[in-house]
Parts: C-alpha cells; sequence; structure tokens
C-alpha cells in the first residue's frame, strides 16, 4: 500500500514520519520546514509512506505545496493520512473537508492530542468521526501514543460514501455536474469547477457552464468565495458537537513573545542571539580546540611519518601520507568542535519555534529590500549549508523575491566557510577572532541588504507587498531529534573529509611534488601547480597586494568544497617547509607568509562572496531553473566578491600603512562611482514610477 | 472600518474581503477569513508590520497591506 502523509504545515508530519520509518528526516518550528517528498516504510508492515510538504487547502500558493497536490493527484496513494493539529482544529478540518471529496480513502489523526489538556480543550473523537464520515485517531507524534492503532487502520477497507456538507444549491450542482464526470475523484473536480480552478478548466464545457450560471444565481458573490465559507460553516457546526473549549490563562508562548516582539527589545535580542552563534563556535571553542587539535594532528602525522620510515617505504610515499593526505584532511578535521556547536544552535533556531518570529521581526525591513521576511528563514538554514538554504526558499511565494533569496542565500558564511573564517581569524586577530567571525557575519548581512537593495531596483522588481503566514507557538526542542541531527551533519563533513578532501589532498600533493618534466621533490616554487598558480594569480593582485600562486589555487578549490581552500593550504605549507599545524600555515618560507591582516580579511570576505561550491550551484540551477540563468548569477557573485575583496584590502592596508596610495585610491573612487551611478539610477527609476524608465515593458 | 486601523486587543467582525489578487484572495479564504468571522488583533511585529491576527484558534501573521483589503466592523465588548 502507498500511504500519504498530508496536513497543515507545521502539523507534525515529518515527526510522525520519523517515527513510523525510523528515520531523521529534517523537522523544525516553522511553517514549510518540508519541501520535498519524502519516502520510506513503515516499521514492520509493506507500506510504502510518502511525507509530503504541508498544505492548507488543495490550492496551492507555492511551489512546495504543489509537489504535494500532485503527489495526490499523479502518483494515486491508497490511503491519505491526514495529520490535524487538533490544537487548531479549526482550520485544520478545512482541508480534511476536500480531502473526504476524493475517492481516496482517508483516515484523520489528531496530532499534538498530549498538549490538548493544557491548552483547555477536549475533542471527542467518536462524534467527530460520525460527523466527518472517516476514521479518527488521536496520536501524539511526539510522545509516540496512539500510533499503532492508526496503522492498523491502513489495511482496513473503508466506506466510499461522500458526506454532503453545502448547501442544497450547491449540491445540487454538484450533484449535476457529476453525473457527466467520469474521472476519479469526480466529487472533488465537480466542485473545483464551481469554483472555476483553472487547472480543470479543460473539463469544463458549456452544460456544466449553464449549471454554474443558474446556482451563482442564488449568491451575491463568486462561488468559490460561498464554497469556501461553507466549509467553515460545515466545520464550526462539526466542532460545537465534538469540541468543547475552557478559557485559558496567557499561554507560554504570548509572555515568551512579550519580550521577543518587543518593540524595543525584539532587534537588540536577535542582534545577540546571532552574535552567539558565531562567537560561540569560532571565539569560544575554536580557541580552546584549535590548538589541541593541530598539536594532535602533529602529533599523529610526526608518528605515521616514523612508523612508515620504520618499515621501509620510500620517502615520496611517507611525503604523500603525511604532507598530503594527513595534512590536508587534518586540516579541515580540525575544525569539527567549532561545526558542532555551528549546528547545534542552528538546530535549536529551527526547532523552537523563534524562526517565525526573525521572520515576522525584519519582514518591513527586508519589504524596503524587495524580500520577504520569509527569505531570513533560508538565510538562517544557509549558515550550516547552502544547499537546503537555496531549496528552502520554495516557502517564498513571489518568484522575484525567490529567485533574489535564492540568488543570495551563498553570501551568507556557510558551515564549510567557517574553518576558513576560523583559520584566518584565529591567526591574524588572535585574542579578537570570535568578535572577527562575528563581525564577518554582519558583513555579509550589509552585503544582502545592499546587493538586494541594487537587484529590487535593477532587475527584479516585481516583488510583493502580501504576506501570511501561521505564526507557530513555541515548543521545547526535542533532545533526541537535535542529538541525531547534529550528529548527521558532523558525520556528513567528517564524510566529505574522507572522501572529497582525501582525493583532493592526493592530487594537490602530486602538482605540488613534480615538476611539468616529472621530475620529484623539486622546491614547490618550481612544481606544477605553482606554474598554474602563477599564470593566473595577478587576478588577486589587488585582493592581496601581491601575486600569491599558492592563495590563487586555494582559492579555485573552493569551488569543489569551501573547506578545500584550508586543506590545499596546509598542503602547500607542508610542503614548503615541514609543517602540519593549522597556525604555522603562515610561517616564514611557506607562500603565504606574506599575508597581512587586511590580506587575510580581503582573502576571508573573497571566499565567501565568490561562487559557491558545487553542491549550491547545482542547487541555485534546480531552483533558479535554467543552467543560463545560474552560470550568470555565479559569475556576478564572484566578480561582486573581487570587487569586494579588492575594496577591503585597500581600505584595510591604508590604516595598516598609514600612507595614502595615490593609485589604489583612483581605482577604489572608481568603484564606488560605478556602483552609486547603479543605485542611484534605480532608486531614480523607482521614483519616476515606470512612466519614463526605458529599461522594462512593465507599465505597458 | 478596515482591519488595518484596529489596535491590539480590538476583536471584530469580517464583513468584505476586498482583494484584486485572485491568489491572495484564495489564500486568505482557505486560512479562514471569511464573512463572518470574528478576528482578534493579537501580537504587532516591533516595526508595526506585519500584525498577528487570532482566528479560529490560531494565529495568523498578515502584512498590513492585506489587512487594508479586509473590510470589518468592530466588536464592542
Amino acid at each position: 500500500m502507498k500511504v500519504a502523509l498530508v496536513g497543515n504545515q507545521n502539523s507534525g508530519k515529518t515527526t510522525l514520519f520519523n517515527y513510523l520509518t525510523g528515520m531523521n528526516a529534517k523537522i523544525g518550528n516553522w511553517p514549510g520546514v518540508t519541501i520535498e517528498k519524502k519516502s520510506g516504510t513503515i516499521r514492520g508492515t509493506k507500506h510504502e509512506i510518502v511525507d509530503l510538504p504541508g498544505i492548507y487547502s488543495l490550492s496551492p500558493y507555492s511551489i512546495e505545496e504543489e509537489i504535494s497536490r500532485s503527489f495526490i493527484f499523479d502518483e494515486k496513494p491508497d490511503v491519505i493520512i491526514n495529520i490535524v493539529d487538533s490544537t487548531a482544529i479549526e482550520r485544520s478540518l478545512y482541508l480534511t473537508t476536500q480531502l473526504m471529496e476524493l475517492d481516496t480513502k482517508v483516515i484523520v489523526a489528531l496530532n499534538m492530542s498530549d498538549i490538548l489538556e493544557n491548552r483547555g480543550i477536549s475533542i471527542d473523537e467518536k462524534k467527530l468521526e460520525k460527523q466527518l464520515g472517516v476514521k479518527v485517531f488521536k496520536i501524539s507524534a511526539l510522545k509516540e501514543t496512539g500510533i499503532s492503532e492508526l496503522v492498523t487502520e491502513i489495511d482496513k477497507k473503508s466506506n466510499s460514501e461522500h458526506i454532503k456538507i453545502f448547501d442544497e444549491n450547491l449540491e445540487n450542482g454538484i450533484a449535476k455536474i457529476k453525473n457527466d464526470l467520469n474521472d476519479k475523484h469526480s466529487r472533488f473536480i465537480a466542485v473545483k469547477l464551481l469554483e472555476k480552478d483553472n487547472r480543470f478548466s479543460k473539463l469544463n464545457n458549456s452544460k456544466t457552464e449553464e449549471i454554474i450560471n443558474e446556482i451563482s444565481k442564488f449568491y451575491d458573490t463568486d462561488l468559490e468565495e460561498v464554497i469556501a465559507t461553507e466549509r467553515y460553516a460545515f466545520i464550526e457546526k462539526v466542532k460545537k458537537e465534538a469540541v468543547k473549549e475552557k478559557n485559558m490563562p496567557e499561554s507560554i508562548t504570548d509572555k515568551l513573545d512579550k519580550v521577543f516582539l518587543n518593540k524595543w527589545l525584539a532587534l537588540p535580542i536577535f542582534v545577540v542571539v546571532m552574535f552567539l552563534v558565531y562567537y560561540l563556535s569560532v571565539g569560544v571553542v575554536g580557541s580552546a580546540t584549535v590548538d589541541w587539535v593541530a598539536d594532535s594532528m602533529d602529533a599523529f602525522g610526526e608518528w605515521v611519518g616514523g612508523a612508515l620510515e620504520n618499515i621501509g617505504t620510500s620517502e615520496w610515499l611517507t611525503s604523500l601520507v603525511v604532507d598530503g593526505i594527513i595534512a590536508g584532511v587534518g586540516a579541515v578535521l580540525g575544525f569539527v568542535p567549532q561545526l558542532i556547536i555551528l549546528f547545534l544552535c542552528i538546530s535549536l533556531l529551527e526547532t523552537t519555534g523563534y524562526m517565525s518570529r526573525i521572520a515576522m521581526l525584519l519582514d518591513k525591513l527586508f519589504r524596503k529590500l524587495g524580500l520577504s521576511g520569509k527569505s531570513l528563514i533560508p538565510f538562517i538554514v544557509g549558515s550550516g549549508c547552502s544547499v537546503p538554504g537555496i531549496m528552502g526558499t520554495r516557502i517564498i511565494e513571489n518568484s522575484d523575491e525567490r529567485e533574489m533569496t535564492s540568488m543570495l542565500v551563498p553570501f551568507i558564511p556557510c558551515s564549510a566557510k567557517l574553518p576558513i573564517i576560523a583559520l584566518f581569524a584565529g591567526y591574524f586577530f588572535e585574542e579578537h577572532s570570535g568578535l572577527v567571525s562575528a563581525s564577518l557575519y554582519f558583513f555579509a548581512i550589509l552585503v544582502i541588504i545592499f546587493a538586494a537593495f541594487v537587484l529590487s531596483r535593477v532587475k527584479f522588481k516585481n516583488t510583493s507587498n502580501s504576506y501570511i503566514s501561521e505564526l507557530p507557538l513555541y515548543k521545547m526542542p526535542s533532545v533526541k531529534y537535535v542529538a541525531k541531527d547534529v550528529w548527521e551533519k558532523v558525520i556528513a563533513f567528517i564524510k566529505r573529509a574522507g572522501s572529497i578532501i582525501l582525493i583532493c589532498s592526493i592530487v594537490i600533493w602530486f602538482l605540488l611534488s613534480f615538476s611539468f618534466s616529472m621530475e620529484y621533490g623539486v622546491d614547490i616554487e618550481e612544481s606544477m601547480l605553482a606554474s598554474i598558480g602563477k599564470t593566473v594569480s595577478w587576478v588577486f593582485y589587488p585582493v592581496l597586494g601581491q601575486n600569491n600562486w599558492g592563495a590563487t589555487v586555494s582559492a579555485i578549490q573552493g569551488l569543489v568544497a569551501k573547506e578545500q581552500v584550508v586543506s590545499s593550504m596546509a598542503v602547500i605549507a607542508g610542503l614548503a617547509e615541514d609543517v602540519e599545524e593549522g597556525s604555522e600555515i603562515f610561517a616564514q618560507g611557506t607562500p603565504f607568509a606574506g599575508f597581512t591582516a587586511a590580506a587575510a580579511y580581503a582573502f576571508m570576505v573573497f571566499n565567501l562572496f565568490s561562487a559557491p561550491c558545487f553542491g549550491a550551484i547545482g542547487a541555485l540551477r534546480r531552483e533558479l531553473g535554467s543552467t543560463k540563468k545560474m552560470l550568470k548569477v555565479v559569475c556576478l557573485q564572484t566578480f561582486f566578491a573581487w570587487v569586494l575583496a579588492t575594496i577591503v584590502y585597500q581600505i584595510g592596508s591604508l590604516f595598516e600603512n598609514g600612507v595614502l596610495n595615490i593609485a589604489n585610491t583612483l581605482i577604489i573612487l572608481v568603484i564606488i562611482a560605478v556602483v552609486a551611478f547603479i543605485i542611484i539610477r534605480g532608486i531614480k527609476n523607482k521614483k519616476k514610477g515606470c512612466t519614463t524608465c526605458p529599461y522594462c515593458n512593465n507599465c505597458k | 472600518m478596515l482591519l488595518n486601523e484596529l489596535k491590539i486587543g480590538q476583536k471584530a467582525r469580517i464583513l468584505k474581503l476586498n482583494i484584486q489578487d485572485k491568489e491572495t484572495r484564495r489564500h486568505l479564504l482557505d486560512m479562514g477569513l471569511t464573512v463572518g468571522t470574528e478576528v482578534e488583533i493579537y501580537k504587532k511585529a516591533p516595526m508595526g508590520d506585519p500584525v498577528d491576527i487570532r482566528l479560529r484558534d490560531y494565529e495568523l501573521c498578515i502584512s498590513k497591506a492585506n489587512l487594508s483589503q479586509i473590510e470589518v466592523e468592530v466588536i464592542k465588548k
């Protein structure tokens, strides 16, 4: 049997799915966590179960909701389990009334029944069953109660009678239209035809048109509104029969919102929370662990090196293992402690419900930039990894806002960029490393604000001012889920170090140890990698203040995975000198010795904002819908990153040297002038409206 | 009166939806904003927009622009 989990957003479908299948699919406390269908097998049975993105109705508004609807119609599940948030039963049953019209068996699961009592609600499921004509079970996906009864019901036969919920006029019309339809789900389609839903207009004909016109005469508004109103009227009647509510004192959510949504406190709290995420992971944990990890890696490398020499391996093989693999992979693994804290913080933000408050808090600000408050959710998810962040943009209904958000998500420092930040911040800014890391995060926010401001005025002008989203209650995160979530992400990072990073390290070692004439053991300045790097290193001259082939080739490798930048630098430095420790990457004799603090910050900025890794580029291609668009975006990002990094270095070195470099100042002024011109042109067009603007034909 | 003109704590009954955009109108109907429904202005974002309203036992966060398209009558306490 194929079973589909259908229900409102944030009603606990994925929590139930995880319990039924034993998987650990991503859950969270904001509307729209699940953006793709996921399938698994119910433990102890042969039933295939599919978890679908949440919907409020079978008329979808966003891409991820369309996935759910088309699954129900195209892949024809045998059974639909309709998860109902029993604390918001009125709104939840609206979808139920639509599912009931399908010719598919529906089972209603009243979820969150464990907190009903706290909220002063009591539900009589037998009465509900009678009113709705479908089986109803009280469950708690979180407390794992009532679920076995629900699973047993899947196999049982159901009655196929449809309950009539509308008034006489509508029901007569539905019956007439239904008679002419041979399709499955005929009652559902008949209702859709009355609503004039475009997706079913093919089935429309003159006879149905006539019926619809006839019925419309009875009402003073269109049938779409009449049907929605009648559905809710039916639900109100059902609720009166089966549900009892007591008045309750102020809930914890309301008390918390008095603080988190407070007029004066909300913004400072948000800033502190985001600052803490980075400060804790890079500053506190980073400085506590980085030396220890580096020392252990160093000792491990020496031990392996010694052991290999003892058993008589050749010098080149020892070098490959110690200077190539251990140095390259070890450089990345050293950052696991920081990542654990980062992943933990993100997981907590996602599961408590604070995320929806941030979206609400910043909506007005984001709207001025042509984005929606909902854009914030992909940004925060993106601080773990850009790929789910980019995919998470599907919750945004407006296509311009959605495309713009997906372009901007890679600008947020993701967890793989954290090693780059931690390495440079730890060495060049020592005791201020936490502060510098947090500063990069806020720098990223400023850049996003700036980029969005320009893009929304030059390219994406068709943004909306609509915001409709459920505000979820705060929840205590499940320790079990958060632990599993962090664990899985850390394991994924370690696996990447053991696969992609390992292979890259071998390749880099090879290119560094041999010259083009295949001579082993040459000075790295004579190696293949150096020769390749030197041909393009001029590109980074304005960013680093020098031609640095090592930094150049490392930055390019960021395309594979951002942490590869660190790994590559470790291998290069290690072969230049006998260096394995992170802090010695910049030691005398390595290609990186010439880095100044300004160059370090500029290099971080470039790596932060340039083209993301291949994984994220692939996600961009999927969400933007074309390779051409994706290439445009990636090139633009890289150019933008270069300009920013140049500005940062030039201004930084001004402070470092205390002397004004005329040529530099000129270049910066030209760049600023060009950028200012673009912005001013954008604002002027906006003010003028569209009448005299030559750039688009939107007004015609 | 329009729904965006109400203060926190005020309750109102929906009289009419004046929404041109079909998708948005449908979305609001689906979320339970039908004629006759009682709503309460519950919370506001720190910058005043969007507004959190309470209806049908749940909280809906909705922009002022959307609220200004909804005609209501205030329910006296």
